[in-house]
This record gives structure tokens, sequence and C-alpha cells, in this order.
């Protein structure tokens, strides 16, 4: 599917005007994205590690579940928010680029897994589940996002 | 003072083999560049884990100080490589580091942080007996908590922009930039122009 209207349409945009011009505002929406970067790795660590028993064994997976749900949640719309922004300076650059499809590819993996498969899933509680589903699923997800992560880094090295 | 033989230590490295060879690798530097940044996920990620429960924004069904030792031992270990990582990138680029503004900066905020969870680690353990199930712990609790999250932003954003050039030695601006920078070179013309003057 040709893709390319879009990342046109994103460089023309009054966003992309902005980004070009003001860079202190490109540099603090990185630093917005790094950050988000963290909190989402960082919560989905806590919550795959619980899963496989090596983190907070002590806590409920469904208490451990829920909090980290909600910061995933909060994490997803800042890194979506603040992605947009810088890809509006580089729009045309990034649809040349094999990295920023990897990771985007990944980022939609990791959408996908999380709202149709890990989470779901987990609804009913963990007790219903083989134990080995529950392990597969918190290996799987802790492989993608951390993959999002690093071919996200690499799109800068491209 | 200080900026010539930080100048003098950088440029020694800089002279070094294995430091051109990693700065001109494609392969390695970027891997390392990526370790430092997927390490920075671990160890803010979980780091923020622990400050939003002592914000009293998260895990608030968990006692504080269970969260803080349960998360604390895979965040250091996130640290130490993160660390390592970082020295290797510095290692690799020197001088423009040494004398970057940003660089400095963030170095500052560094010990600033370390710091601060030194004096917020300790007035956590003598008093979270008291407050350890609070799902909003007490306010000088939080303030650390906030300091920290605020501290690490800034250390993030100031190592973002150290790849940005808009105060390198060689740019024209302000003699106060220069001097926080560091530009050794700059600073002596700019004083030999002023001793000419007079």
């Amino acid at each position: 599917m040709e893709l390319l209207f879009i990342f046109e349409w994103l460089d023309t945009s009054t966003l992309a005007g902005i980004s070009k011009a003001y860079g202190g505002v490109f540099a603090m929406v990185q630093t917005v994205h790094l950050v988000s970067i963290a909190l989402l790795g960082g919560m989905v660590l806590v919550s795959d590690l619980r899963l496989l028993n090596l983190l907070l064994t002590s806590v409920p997976v469904p208490q451990v579940m829920d909090t980290t749900r909600k910061w995933i949640t909060i994490a997803l719309i800042t890194v979506t928010l603040s992605g947009v922004y810088q890809a509006s300076a580089v729009a045309i650059k990034l649809y040349h680029n094999s990295s920023f499809w990897a990771k985007m590819a990944g980022f939609a993996m990791g959408l996908l897994f999380l709202y149709v498969v890990k989470w779901p899933l987990l609804r009913h509680g963990v007790d219903s589940l083989n134990p080995w589903t529950v392990r597969l699923v918190a290996v799987a997800s802790l492989t993608i996002w951390f993959s999002v992560a690093a071919t996200g880094r690499w799109i800068g090295f491209s | 003072m200080v900026n010539e033989w930080l100048l003098r230590l950088a440029t020694w490295l800089d002279g070094q083999q294995w430091s051109t060879d990693l700065h001109e690798s494609y392969y390695m530097y970027n891997w390392v560049e990526s370790t430092h940044v997927l390490t920075l996920m671990v160890f803010l990620g979980l780091l923020l884990a622990i400050d939003l429960r002592m914000l009293g924004l998260a895990f608030t069904g968990t006692p504080a100080s269970q969260i803080a030792d349960r998360l604390t031992p895979p965040m250091l270990a996130g640290f130490v490589v993160m660390v390592i990582s970082g020295l290797v990138l510095f290692y690799s680029i020197p001088v423009r580091t040494t004398q970057s503004v940003w660089f400095r900066i963030k170095v500052v905020l560094l010990v600033a942080a370390g710091i601060n969870a030194l004096l917020f680690r300790n007035a956590m353990k003598r008093s979270v007996d008291s407050w350890d199930t609070d799902s909003l712990p007490p306010a000088r609790i939080r303030w650390g908590a906030g300091i920290s999250i605020g501290l690490w932003v800034g250390v993030v954003s100031t190592g973002r922009m150290i790849a940005y050039d808009w105060f390198d030695c060689h740019k024209e601006m302000p003699d106060f930039m220069y001097w926080a920078a560091g530009c050794v070179v700059e600073l002596a013309s700019i004083e030999t122009a002023g001793a000419m003057e007079e």
C-alpha cells in the first residue's frame, strides 16, 4: 500500500512548520519522547517480570496489571504524540528509512499484542491459564517492546 | 585551570587508536549508543515506577518499602550498564563532549540526582514504618520523589542536547558560554584581544 501521500501531507502541515522552525522545542519534545519510552519500558518490565514470577512476587498479579495498564496507556499516548511531532520535521526522510518502518511494525505489533492478546487474556486471572502461556506472553511482550526501542534508536543512524 | 586540565585529558584520550576506531565504527558505536538508550529505559523506567509510588500515584495498594526494595536491584543493574556505555560513548568523542555545555550541565545534574537519591533513601528508611502502607506518603517523601524525577528528566534532556551544536566552541556566542563550555582556545583569544585593546 502506497503511504507516501500521508508523509507528504505531514511534511507540509502546520505541525511540520513548527517542528522545523523551532529546534529548541524539537529537542524538548525528544526529551518527552525518551522519558515516555522509559515509562513505557519500566511499566512493561514490572508487568512482565511479575508474570514471570521474578519481581514483586508477593503482590497479586491483578494489582500489578491494574497499575501498569494505566501508566502504559499514558506512556503510549505521550510516545505517539511526541513521535508524530518529531516525524513531522523529517517526514519524507522517515518514509525512506527502513529502521523507521521496523519500529512502526514493532509498535503496531506491540499495540495489537497488548490490546488483543495480553490484557484480554489476563482479564480472567492467571490461575485459569497454563503457566507456560503466561510465561510466553511475558517473554513475547518484553521482546516486542525492547525491539521497538532498539529499532527506534537506529532510525537516527540510518 | 580545570578546563585546561580537562582538555589535556580529553585530547590524550582522543589520540588513542581505540577512541578513533570506536567513533568511526558504524556498528560498534551504534550498538553502544543503543545499549545506553535501552539501559536508560530499564533504569529510568524502574526509577519512575518507584518515584510514582512515593508520590502516591502508582502501586498505592503495595507497601512503599516493598516497591523500593524489589525494584532497586534491577534498576541498579540498568544504571551500571548505562554508566559503562555512557563512559564508552564519552571515550569515543572526548574533546567535543568535554567542551559541551550540555554535557557539563548533565554531569552537575547527575551529581545532584545522586545526592538527592542518598538523602531520599535515608529519609525513607528512617520513617517508612510509620507510613509504609499509606497510599499517599508524607510531603517530604513526595518532594524527594518529585525532585528525583525532575533531576533525571534534566539528565535525559541535557544528554539529548549534546548532539546539537548550538553552543559548540567554534560558534559565535556570548563570552559566558565560552566559559561555561570550557572553550580554552576561544577564551585565550578573547583574553589576548582584550589585552591588546588596553
